[in-house]
């Protein structure tokens, strides 16, 4: 019973699915005459030489690293190949023979067929070989030669005697359109056009009155305008800081440990990155302050209290929280800590790695990567760049690394109230002592009157320091003891006890409000000793290693801290030679990223992957004139959307035919592709449309709550004496903010945001899936937040146009599908709207409301019913 | 190892499309048995899970399975587990060290079961007066009186029975089944909670939660009373007719939508994601209806009678469910209303008057289906008690209190040996003694019905392979089965 809607694969390439599903070789064409570089060593590197030839020793004294090595001899005295003969030879015997590769996969017939190939060819290398070759993986010539790891460069423009005037971004684009055959589309109407922009960059649909006056607005510059208005909007940044979090693996618990503990302050960071945006920070400096904002401002850990009551330092102590966004179990009760910690350096790692360098670097912890020029002694060189900031050896757990933020004032007032509410402790548990000791008296009557002072003198023993006698006596008659337990002795005189003790939990609550801040920084001078994880094994460590870039990118030379830094330097020296201008992938992965969500698929389009497994760029040209342009606008984000958003590219209509049927995935942008809101745009333009959306700005997430029908929703929870569930209050209208602003709990995603794809922070999400799947349907037919916006939008056009039926289905359509209602449409909906509102008059009438329930309300509860249809409709659940 | 975090999906309970891979579960399994012949990519992205049906790497005799679970901790001693030391030394001190919940109530006095015991079937299994249904399958099931998990309470007895270990975030055993074998049904949930009609049970989600393995692999929580399932049914006044208008008017939107972008086929997947929710909304609603089922078989499950109705409605939907092609249903008690710490005399009878008639006739019923061979039915809760009484106020009062170190549990079909009784509890039924099964040996040969192997049905995370028993010296036991 699967459904299998019509080329589904089309959809989800358009969604970026089977980005990573393509094989590594295309099966099809084995070459007549394989090179060896290219076609021939990638195939012995990834089955062979990580036994053969990058061990310390290469197994059967075998290296397979180097063409030549090819012409030895096996122990036995056989060749490993005879050229011209690939029937010959030990190489292709074990091979066929299914003996080698002894782990792992067996090679497939087409790279066996190359092999073949190659050795019947003479079994040639076409480039010089190193004369030496220390052991281990080394880097050729070919592997530095790969598209990514080449300088970003400066590509011609194409020029079109028929189209003159284009932006650079058009003519790259109509240049790969024309060999296909295609064109752009027209350009898209105003009101389709401006909701693109708006919910692209503010991830909010316009209102009707944006849309008419865009509409009215016959300057040359309107569109342009619009595109000023949003980018200046301060949705924009909570719009575009939500990918970054994306990236950067952004979630209030820590993840890991079962528990899945709150990570109380973590949205201090997220409001950084909104701040960021809106006041559009360049990029360089965005990122340095991520990578290395204590290096920035000079702040060792000694420095931290002082540093953060500084505002200028502030923002830069406030981004290194990039640094702490991975899961992270140190705090919690874990079967093995060092593994956590090492887990929490690997996952941020992971995090810089595929966010910044579009690189699987974390393939190499174990082993060098087997497809990419990434030694695992890199893995190790990046990893120390890192180490005297997360030193597991010398490890500061979630709670130990938050700041506070208390002036000295506020934390002397802190300290008094304390020790007041201490005062009180203490005399909460004398109280308590007493209660138990009366308990006890009445209880030693029960048992013989001979074991009565020995039982006395037990009890009064520390129970550590009882004699066998007495931990026997207390045994045969355990309920005399009450020592503990008051409430189950006497469930009145422990609320007594319980009562003092809420006087001093009320008292504590009126100490200054603390906040704290989670940063990284290193402790002046603290140089941990940076090693080769053997396996990745934190038990089995290596050799010693520098910190450094990986070689492909930068060569052997070490990073060059600043020598006046109170700490060593090395996070900043990276990032500044990140964003340098010079290095290779770090502009392009930022714009790939960028273009992926503008139009819904990157130019590479596995965007966390610029490797050999990932995608080719399908517009490397116009991949490097984006890159380019983003240094050379001083990495100016908000310039490099003008870029994208204003270009014809963009602005095409989604419906074009010819692009339809040739381009169904639109690889080559001859429309814009339809694409369905993602889960945060769909909460928050429903609460938008029903004007509902409570528009205040950062500060502490919404708790989630998990109702006991098993929803997930914004609101807190109301327990139970017994610690239990019994309702999840959602009446604080806060519970109606931005979904940036709900709690990202890793395992109690919002239902809203669940059903529509949210993303596992596992560590981090490279790019979103988008799925269609019955779930969906069920939630916008019935789960209860989309029925609540339904009536609420229902209210909303009802105030608005009283009295006038058809002005409010009008009204709702304007809000909820960009565009007018036909004649048809406004009959239908009226005769839907008086059939429904009679029905649920009946049901009123029979099904009186509950005592405490708000009176029914038919007639707008029957409006508000089709408005939910509205709101689930395609129209409004897709950008077009 | 990697950490499948691709495309960073949560997966629903229900796919409309085929997406993606068959899941990690067989990809694990597959890289162990080297089958795999594409080269594995690096997961960043694209690891889909789906509930589609997947082939167990040995085939197995057991395909699905009904959890009645006893949340509280069912008296061994006056159930399954006959102890004449404990009617011969009745009130008087006992001689072994204790460990107490509830230390107030306490005593040292030994407590005889005031229940007779059966010699049953033609095994001659010994079940307690209060079970006499369960005396007419004795032959049928096989009793364990040797369960043992050493953890101390409630939440981690019962994580232990359901996750493996008895700490919180784990996967309970329906979600490892879900994952590793899929469902046979997609318009039904994999993997089903019944919950009782008077709420959720004591720990909620934690009964049926998929910790960490995809939230496609958790428990859908169908309650005794509207709405059944979450979001299955429209709110009760927008129910039928209503939500027709509803349908109408988002049909025509949609259809004038789609019409307007020909060949964007996620605009039409979408609209067939209607007719799927529309075939599982009936397809859930008829497995819920038991109106439809014959007379006899309403009274086989004490449907018709107010004491057993409730228990005896949701056995027979659970057969309904399973026969459906659902994976797993599990079958939940009010609260924990086997915890007996006072007034077990009165009542234990009541709650085994309340499921002995539903438990046994859900076996009656699988069997004469001829669905009981690949079904196990489980009986049992997350611990026993303790062979002294509690709360030493009047006879009325008596109970007992927890103890994990040895209790029972019966088991029926799937592979399973019928008739027989295993392992032996202390004279007194406080340790197991004899043939102990520890939870997590009772999860390994769980799996091995299934045709698992449980150190080999794994999951990646935190770049660790986590498995049901993990790391647990686990062992099949193959005395219990046929």
């Amino acid at each position: 019973m699967v459904l299998h809607p019509p080329n589904l694969r089309a959809i989800l390439s358009a969604a970026g699915l089977f980005a990573c599903k393509a094989p590594l070789l295309h099966a099809a064409v084995v070459p007549q005459e394989p090179v060896y570089e290219t076609q021939v060593r990638p195939i012995l590197k990834t089955h062979c030489t990580h036994c053969h030839g990058e061990e310390e020793k290469p197994g059967g004294g075998i290296d397979l690293r180097l063409r030549r090595f090819l012409d030895a001899h096996t122990k036995d005295g056989e060749p490993l190949l005879v050229p011209g003969k690939p029937a010959e030879g030990e190489l292709m015997r074990v091979i066929r023979e299914g003996e080698m590769p002894k782990k792992g996969k067996k090679l497939s017939p087409e790279e066996v067929a190359i092999l073949e190939n190659w050795i019947r060819a003479g079994a040639k290398s076409t480039e010089i070989e190193p004369e030496k070759l220390p052991p281990g993986p080394f880097i050729t010539e070919q592997d530095r030669k790969f598209w990514a790891f080449q300088p970003v460069k400066n590509h011609p423009v194409p020029q079109f005697p028929d189209a003159t005037g284009l932006s650079p971004v058009d003519a790259l684009v109509r240049e790969k359109l024309k060999t296909q055959g295609l064109d752009f589309a027209p350009e898209a109407s105003r009101p389709e056009l401006l909701r693109r922009l708006a919910l692209d960059l503010t991830g909010i649909p316009p209102t009707p009155e944006e849309v008419a006056a865009f509409v009215a607005d016959k300057k040359p510059s309107a569109y342009a305008n619009q595109v000023e208005r949003l980018l200046a909007s301060k949705a924009y940044g909570e719009r575009w800081a939500r990918h970054w979090l994306d990236v950067a693996g952004y979630a209030d618990s820590n993840g890991y440990a079962d528990t899945d503990s709150v990570r109380p302050h973590a949205w201090r960071y997220r409001d950084y990155v909104i701040r960021s945006l809106n006041a559009d920070k360049p990029w360089d400096r965005f990122i340095q302050e991520q990578l290395a904002g204590d290096e920035l401002t000079s702040v060792s850990h000694g420095k931290l209290g002082d540093a953060v009551q500084d505002a200028a330092k502030f923002d830069a102590l406030a981004a290194t929280g990039f640094l702490r966004q991975a899961p992270d179990g140190s705090g919690d009760a874990v079967a093995d800590a060092n593994l956590a910690k090492n887990q929490n350096i690997a996952d941020t790692l992971r995090i810089v790695s595929t966010s910044l360098l579009g690189l699987t670097v974390a393939c190499a912890q174990c082993h060098d990567h087997r497809y990419d020029p990434i030694t695992q002694v890199d893995y190790y060189r990046f990893r120390a760049i890192f180490d005297p900031a997360l030193d597991w050896r010398k490890w500061r757990t979630p709670s130990q690394r938050l700041v506070s933020l208390y002036s000295p004032e506020d934390k002397q007032k802190a300290a008094d109230i304390e020790k007041q509410a201490q005062e009180i402790d203490a005399e909460a548990k004398r109280m308590e002592k007493a209660f138990l000791d009366g308990i006890f008296e009445k209880k030693i009557l029960e048992i013989p009157e001979g074991e009565r002072d020995a039982y006395r003198q037990a009890r009064a023993t520390e129970k550590t320091k009882r004699t066998p006698e007495q931990a026997a006596l207390i045994k045969k008659y355990p309920s005399a003891l009450a020592s503990f337990n008051l409430n189950l002795y006497d469930p009145k005189a422990d609320k007594q006890v319980q009562e003092k003790r809420s006087e001093a939990t009320k008292l504590r609550a009126t100490k200054p409000q603390e906040g704290l801040l989670t940063v990284i920084t290193e402790v002046a001078g603290d140089i941990p000793k940076s090693q080769l994880h053997h396996r990745g094994d934190h038990e089995q460590l290596k050799e010693e290693v520098t910190p450094g870039e990986l070689s492909v990118l930068q060569g052997p030379e070490l990073l060059k801290p600043e020598p006046t830094l109170p700490t060593t330097g090395r996070r900043l020296a990276y990032a500044r030679w990140l964003t340098s201008g010079k290095h290779p992938l770090v502009a392009r992965v930022l714009m790939n990223r960028v273009w992926l969500h503008h139009f819904g698929r990157g130019i590479v389009s596995s965007a966390g992957d610029f490797g050999k497994l990932g995608e080719m760029p399908t517009h490397p040209e116009l991949l490097d004139y984006l890159a380019g342009k983003f240094v050379a606008s001083g990495w100016s984000l908000k310039t490099m959307h003008r870029e994208m958003v204003l270009s014809r590219t963009y602005r095409q209509s989604s419906h074009h035919d010819l692009s339809v049927s040739k381009d169904p995935e639109n690889i080559w942008y001859g429309r814009f592709k339809i694409r369905r809101l993602d889960a945060e745009a769909v909460r928050d333009s429903m609460l938008h449309s029903a004007g509902i959306l409570n528009s205040e700005m950062f500060g502490p997430p919404i708790t989630a709550g998990r109702t006991t029908e098993g929803r997930i929703v914004a609101g807190v929870e109301i327990l139970n004496v017994n610690g239990d569930v019994v309702k999840v209050d959602t009446t604080n209208p806060a519970v109606n903010r931005r979904s940036i602003y709900l709690q990202m709990r890793r395992k109690m995603p919002m239902t809203v945001l669940d059903t529509f794809d949210l993303p596992v922070m596992d560590p981090n999400c490279e790019s979103r899936a988008s799925s269609t799947v019955a779930p969906q349907a069920l939630f916008l037919l019935n789960d209860d937040f989309v029925v609540q916006s339904g009536r609420a939008l229902a209210e909303r056009v009802r105030k608005e146009n009283p009295g006038d039926a058809r002005a409010q289905v009008r009204s709702a359509w304007r809000l909820t599908q960009g565009r007018e209602p036909l004649p048809t449409d406004e009959d239908r909906f009226l005769i839907l709207l008086s059939e429904q509102t009679e029905q649920l008059r009946e049901y009123a009438a029979k099904h009186p409301p509950a005592k405490d329930a708000p009176a029914a309300d038919p007639q707008r509860d029957a409006f508000g019913s089709l408005c939910q249809s509205l709101l689930s409709s395609n129209r409004f659940l897709y950008i077009e | 190892m990697h950490n499948p975090s691709p495309l960073c999906s949560r997966r629903h309970f229900l796919h409309t499309g085929s997406f993606g891979l068959s899941g990690l579960a067989l990809a694990t399994l597959l890289r162990d048995e080297k089958l795999l012949a594409a080269p594995v990519k690096p997961l960043l992205g694209g690891e889909t899970f789906d509930l589609k049906p997947k082939l167990a790497p040995a085939p197995g005799k057991a395909k699905a399975m009904i959890s009645l679970f006893m949340m509280g901790g069912p008296s061994q001693m006056d159930l399954f587990d006959p102890k004449p030391m404990l009617t011969k030394y009745h009130g008087e001190k006992f001689p072994g060290e204790l460990i107490y919940d509830n230390v107030a109530e306490a005593s040292a006095k030994v407590f005889g079961s005031p229940w007779n015991f059966v010699k049953s079937g033609q095994c001659g299994m010994e079940l307690s007066e209060l079970l006499p249904n369960l005396q007419q399958i004795a032959d049928d099931i096989t009793l364990i009186r040797s369960m043992k998990s050493g953890v101390s309470n409630h939440l981690q007895g019962m994580l232990a029975m359901q996750t493996g270990k008895g700490t919180v975030g784990r996967p309970t055993v329906g979600s490892w089944l879900a994952y590793a074998l899929g469902s046979e049904t997609q318009n039904l949930p994999a993997y089903v909670v019944l919950a009782h009609p008077s709420g959720l049970p004591t720990f909620q989600h934690q009964h049926w939660t998929n910790g960490w393995l995809p939230s496609a692999y958790q428990g859908t929580l169908v309650r005794a009373k509207e709405p059944y399932i979450l979001n299955l049914d429209p709110p009760e006044a927008l129910a039928g007719k209503p939500q027709s208008r509803q349908m109408d008017l988002l049909r025509t939107l949609n259809e004038g939508h789609a019409s307007e972008h020909p060949g964007e086929h996620d605009l039409r997947a979408r609209i067939a994601s209607y007719e799927l929710a529309g075939r599982m909304q009936l397809a859930a609603k008829e497995a819920l209806d038991i109106s439809s089922e014959p007379k006899h078989i309403l009274s086989l499950y004490g449907v018709d009678n107010p004491v057993t109705a409730d228990y005896g409605r949701r056995c027979l939907i659970a057969r309904r469910l399973i026969e459906r092609g659902v994976r797993y249903v599990q079958v939940l008690n009010n609260g924990q209303s086997w915890d007996h710490h006072g007034a077990l005399i009165k009542n234990l009878p009541d709650r085994c008057a309340e499921s002995d008639r539903p438990s046994s006739a859900l076996v009656l019923d699988l069997k004469q289906r001829g669905l009981l061979d690949s079904t196990i039915v489980h009986w049992g809760g997350e611990m026993g008690r303790l062979p002294v009484l509690q709360n030493d106020a009047g006879r009325d009062k008596w109970g007992r209190d927890h103890n994990t170190h040895g209790f029972s549990q019966w088991i029926a079909g799937g592979g399973f040996k019928g008739g027989l009784v295993h392992g032996e509890t202390d004279e007194w039924g406080h340790h197991a003694i004899k043939d102990v099964v520890n939870h997590y040996d009772w999860h390994a040969t769980l799996l091995h019905c299934f045709g698992f192997d449980h150190t080999k049905l794994g999951f990646i995370r935190n770049a660790a392979t986590l498995t049901l028993t993990d790391g647990q010296n686990a062992r099949i036991v193959r005395e219990l089965l046929a």
